[in-house]
C-alpha cells in the first residue's frame, strides 16, 4: 500500500482531454495563421512588382520613342502609377527624375546597387528610409546599355495592413484557444457526468443494502462494461457476506448444542452423590461429545486456512487411480459392512496437486456416497481426461437430493436433510472441505442429481 | 523417563501434569518461558512438551537457544495456530513433532512415547508375542493359541501396529495414519469396522480378550488388568 500511495497519481481524464485539445487546436490555428499571413504576404510582394514592372515598361517605352541621344519625357509615362518613385541614370551625365512627393535617395540606389535583369526575375529589396518603407530595384535597361532605372515603392501603407491584420490574428488565436479550453472542459464536465452518476449510486450501497446494483443500459456504452464488473463484484460480494454471516449463526447453532448438552449432564451429575461406574459413564459420554467438538473445530480451522493459504500447496505428481485405489482400500471394510460395494472406472493423466489435501477430498466425497448409498448398491469412481484437466466423478445411487438443494450442498454447516444430523454424519463440513480444496486447486466440483444416481464431479487442473 | 512441561495456561498445564504422571513418566511443569528456560537448562529431561505461545520467552526462542547450547534433547511443540509457518518455524529450529490445539491427550501421549522411542536403539524383533498371540514379522503370520489365522495385508498392520504398542491407546486417526497412511480425521466409522473384523479374528473365539476399546480415545492391545 505505501508503495501505491507514493507512485504518483495518472492526471485526471479532464487534464489529458482539455491538454490534447488545447495542444492540436493551437498547432491548428497556428499553422492557418502562419499560412494565411504568408499568403497575405506574397500577395502584396507580387502586386508591388506587377506595379513596379508597370512603371518600368511605361519608362522603357517612352525611352524607344525619345530620339536617341535625348532622355525622353517621363512625366505621361508614368500618368496613373501613384507612390511609385523613379529615377532614370545615365552614368555618363547628370540624373533626371520624377519625384512625386518626397522619395527614397534613389541616385544612391542607382549607382551601388547590382542592376537586374529587366526580363529576369525581381527579387525586390525593402528598406527603411526617413520613417517610410519602400520595396524596390535598380533595374538595367536593354534598350540603352548603361542606362540604369531605379525603382522604388511606398509599401507603408501595405506594412500597416499586414500589422493590423497580425494583430487581429493574435487575438483570435488567443479567444479561438479560450473558447476551445473551455468548451473541452464542459465537454469533459458534461461527459463525466454519468461517472458523478453513478459513484453517487455506489455510494448509496451500504452493507445492509447489498442487494442494490446498477443499471448497465443506463450509462453511456462506454460505461456499461465497468457497470457489469461492479454489478458481478456486488454479486460475489453479497454471496460471501450472506454465507459469512450465516456461517457465524451456524457457528454458533452447532456448538450451542453439544456445549448444552455438556453442561447439563455435567450439572445432573454433579446434583447428588454416583457410584464411581456412574461418574466414568458419564466422563466417557462428555468425551465423546468433546471428541465431536474437536473435530468440527479443526474441521473449521483447516477451511480456514485452505482459503487464506492458497499458495501453499504441496504439489506434486498423483495417480489419481492409485489415490482412489488407496481410499477404497481405507473405506473397504466399513462399506463391506453396509452392503455397498466400491467400482473404479477409467482412466487419468497423473495431475500436480497436493497428495493429502485431494486425499482428503476424495476421501469426504467417497464416505458421503457409501454413507447415502442403499444396502446392496454401488458407489463407482469414474476418471477421465478433460480439456486441460481431469475430470473425476463419484456416483452412487440413493434418494434424489432437489435441484434447488444442490449448490447448497456445499455450504458449511449444510444439510439436505435436517434428519441428518442424528446419523453421526459430521458437522456437514465436509463438502465445504471437498470445494475448498478443489477451489484451491483451481479446480471446480458440481453435485448433480436424478432417479439414477447423485453425482459429485470434480474438475482438477493438470497443474 | 523425566519430562518437561512448560505452559502458562493454568489448567492445560495442570492436566498435562496429571495426565503423563498418571502414564508413568516423572513431569515437571513450568509456567514461564523464563522457568522452562532455566529448567531445560540445567535439568537433565528426555523430552519436552512446550507450548509456543508463552508470555515472556515464547517457544520458538527456548527452543533456538536450547539447540544453539547443543541439547539435543526430543521436543514436541504445542501449537494454538495451525498456521503452516508456525510448523515450518518449529520444524526448522529443531522441533521432533508438534501437535495442534485442540488435541487430544491420548494423541499427545501416543506421540510422546513414539518420540521417547526414536531416541532409543530401535527394537525390530522378528516376532511379537502377547499372550497366546504370536505375530511372525517377516512372513507376516499371526497365530493364536497355535493356530494359523488368515489376515489380509491391512489387518495384519492393524494387529502389528497394536502390539508393537502394547498398552498405549492409540486414537483412531493414529491408527488411520499408520496403517492406511490417512492423514485425515473421517467422520465415519472406518476403524471401528476394521478392529470389529480383527477382532472377530484374533478375539473372539479365544480367552483372555486382548483389543479393549477405551472409549472416547481409541483402542489398545494388551492383557485384561495389565
Amino acid at each position: 500500500m505505501p508503495e501505491a500511495a507514493r507512485a504518483r497519481r495518472p492526471a485526471s481524464l479532464a487534464l489529458r482531454v482539455i491538454a490534447l485539445v488545447g495542444i492540436s487546436m493551437a498547432l491548428v490555428l497556428a499553422a492557418f495563421s502562419w499560412i494565411s499571413a504568408r499568403a497575405l504576404d506574397r500577395h502584396f510582394v507580387e502586386m508591388d512588382e506587377a506595379e513596379l514592372r508597370a512603371v518600368a515598361a511605361a519608362v522603357m517605352r517612352a525611352v524607344e520613342e525619345a530620339p536617341a541621344g535625348e532622355l525622353p519625357e517621363l512625366a505621361p509615362a508614368i500618368r496613373g502609377h501613384h507612390g511609385v518613385h523613379f529615377l532614370l541614370v545615365d552614368p555618363g551625365r547628370p540624373g533626371e527624375s520624377v519625384l512625386p512627393g518626397h522619395g527614397p535617395d534613389l541616385a544612391r540606389l542607382a549607382r551601388d546597387w547590382t542592376p537586374l535583369a529587366f526580363d529576369g526575375p525581381w527579387p525586390l529589396a525593402v528598406w527603411e528610409e526617413g520613417g517610410t518603407h519602400y520595396r524596390g530595384a535598380s533595374i538595367a535597361l536593354p534598350q540603352r546599355p548603361g542606362l540604369r532605372l531605379a525603382l522604388a515603392m511606398d509599401i507603408d501603407t501595405h506594412e500597416h495592413f499586414i500589422r493590423e491584420f497580425r494583430r487581429i490574428q493574435r487575438w483570435t488565436f488567443t479567444l479561438a484557444m479560450a473558447l476551445v479550453v473551455a468548451v473541452a472542459g464542459l465537454a469533459v464536465r458534461w461527459g463525466h457526468a454519468p461517472i458523478r452518476r453513478s459513484n453517487a449510486r455506489i455510494r448509496a450501497i451500504g452493507s445492509a443494502r447489498l442487494h442494490l446494483r446498477l443499471d448497465p443500459k443506463a450509462v453511456p456504452v462506454e460505461l456499461s462494461d465497468t457497470i457489469a464488473a461492479f454489478n458481478d463484484l456486488m454479486g460475489r460480494l453479497e454471496d460471501s457476506f450472506a454465507q459469512l454471516a450465516n456461517f457465524s449463526a451456524d457457528i454458533a447453532h452447532e456448538l450451542r448444542t453439544p456445549v448444552t448438552n455438556l453442561t447439563t449432564q455435567t450439572e445432573v451429575a454433579l446434583g447428588q452423590a454416583r457410584s464411581a461406574e456412574a461418574y466414568r459413564e458419564i466422563l466417557y459420554s462428555n468425551l465423546e461429545e468433546f471428541g465431536r467438538l474437536n473435530r468440527m473445530i479443526n474441521d473449521m480451522l483447516f477451511l480456514a486456512q485452505t482459503e487464506n493459504a492458497r499458495d501453499a500447496l504441496q504439489r506434486e505428481g498423483v495417480d489419481l487411480a492409485a489415490t482412489v485405489r488407496d481410499l477404497f482400500d481405507y473405506f473397504e471394510a466399513w462399506s463391506e459392512e453396509r452392503g455397498v460395494r466400491l467400482e473404479l472406472a477409467g482412466a487419468a493423466d497423473p495431475i500436480q496437486a497436493d497428495r493429502e489435501m485431494l486425499r482428503r477430498a476424495l476421501g469426504n466425497l467417497l464416505s458421503n456416497a457409501i454413507r447415502y448409498t442403499p444396502t446392496g448398491e454401488c458407489v463407482q469412481v469414474s476418471l477421465s481426461d478433460a480439456e486441460e484437466g481431469v475430470r473425476i466423478v463419484v456416483a452412487n445411487p440413493g434418494s434424489v437430493i432437489p435441484a434447488a438443494d444442490l449448490p447448497r450442498l456445499f455450504n458449511r454447516f449444510y444439510r439436505a436433510d435436517p434428519s441428518r444430523r442424528k446419523q453421526g454424519a459430521g458437522a456437514g463440513l465436509g463438502l465445504a472441505i471437498v470445494q475448498s480444496i478443489v477451489e484451491a486447486h483451481g479446480g471446480r466440483v458440481e453435485a448433480a442429481s436424478d432417479a439414477a444416481s447423485t453425482r459429485f464431479s470434480v474438475f482438477l487442473p493438470r497443474g | 523417563m523425566r519430562l518437561l512441561i512448560v505452559e502458562d495456561e493454568e489448567k492445560t498445564g495442570d492436566y498435562l501434569r496429571q495426565g503423563l504422571s498418571e502414564a508413568g513418566f516423572v513431569v515437571d511443569l513450568a509456567r514461564s518461558g523464563l522457568d522452562g528456560r532455566h529448567l531445560a537448562a540445567t535439568g537433565d529431561y528426555d523430552l519436552l512438551v512446550l507450548d509456543v505461545m508463552l508470555p515472556d520467552v515464547d517457544g520458538f526462542s527456548l527452543l533456538r537457544g536450547l539447540r544453539a547450547s547443543g541439547s539435543r534433547v526430543p521436543v514436541l511443540f504445542l501449537t494454538a495456530r495451525s498456521a503452516v509457518e508456525d510448523r515450518v518455524q518449529g520444524l526448522e529450529l529443531g522441533a521432533d513433532d508438534y501437535l495442534v490445539k485442540p488435541f487430544a491427550f491420548s494423541e499427545l501421549l501416543a506421540r510422546v512415547r513414539s518420540l521417547l522411542r526414536r531416541g532409543a536403539a530401535p527394537v525390530n524383533p522378528d516376532f511379537l508375542r502377547i499372550a497366546d498371540l504370536e505375530l511372525d514379522l517377516p512372513r507376516r503370520r499371526a497365530m493364536r493359541a497355535g493356530q494359523r489365522i488368515a489376515l489380509t495385508p491391512k489387518e495384519f498392520a492393524l494387529l502389528e501396529l497394536l502390539a508393537r504398542r502394547q498398552g498405549e491407546v492409540l486414537p483412531r486417526s493414529l491408527i488411520a495414519s499408520q496403517v492406511w497412511d490417512m492423514n485425515f480425521d473421517s467422520d465415519t466409522n472406518v476403524i471401528d469396522v476394521a478392529i470389529r473384523r480383527l477382532r472377530a479374528k484374533i478375539d473372539d473365539d479365544f480367552e483372555p480378550k486382548l483389543i479393549h476399546t477405551v472409549r472416547g480415545m481409541g483402542y489398545r492391545l494388551d492383557l485384561p488388568d495389565a
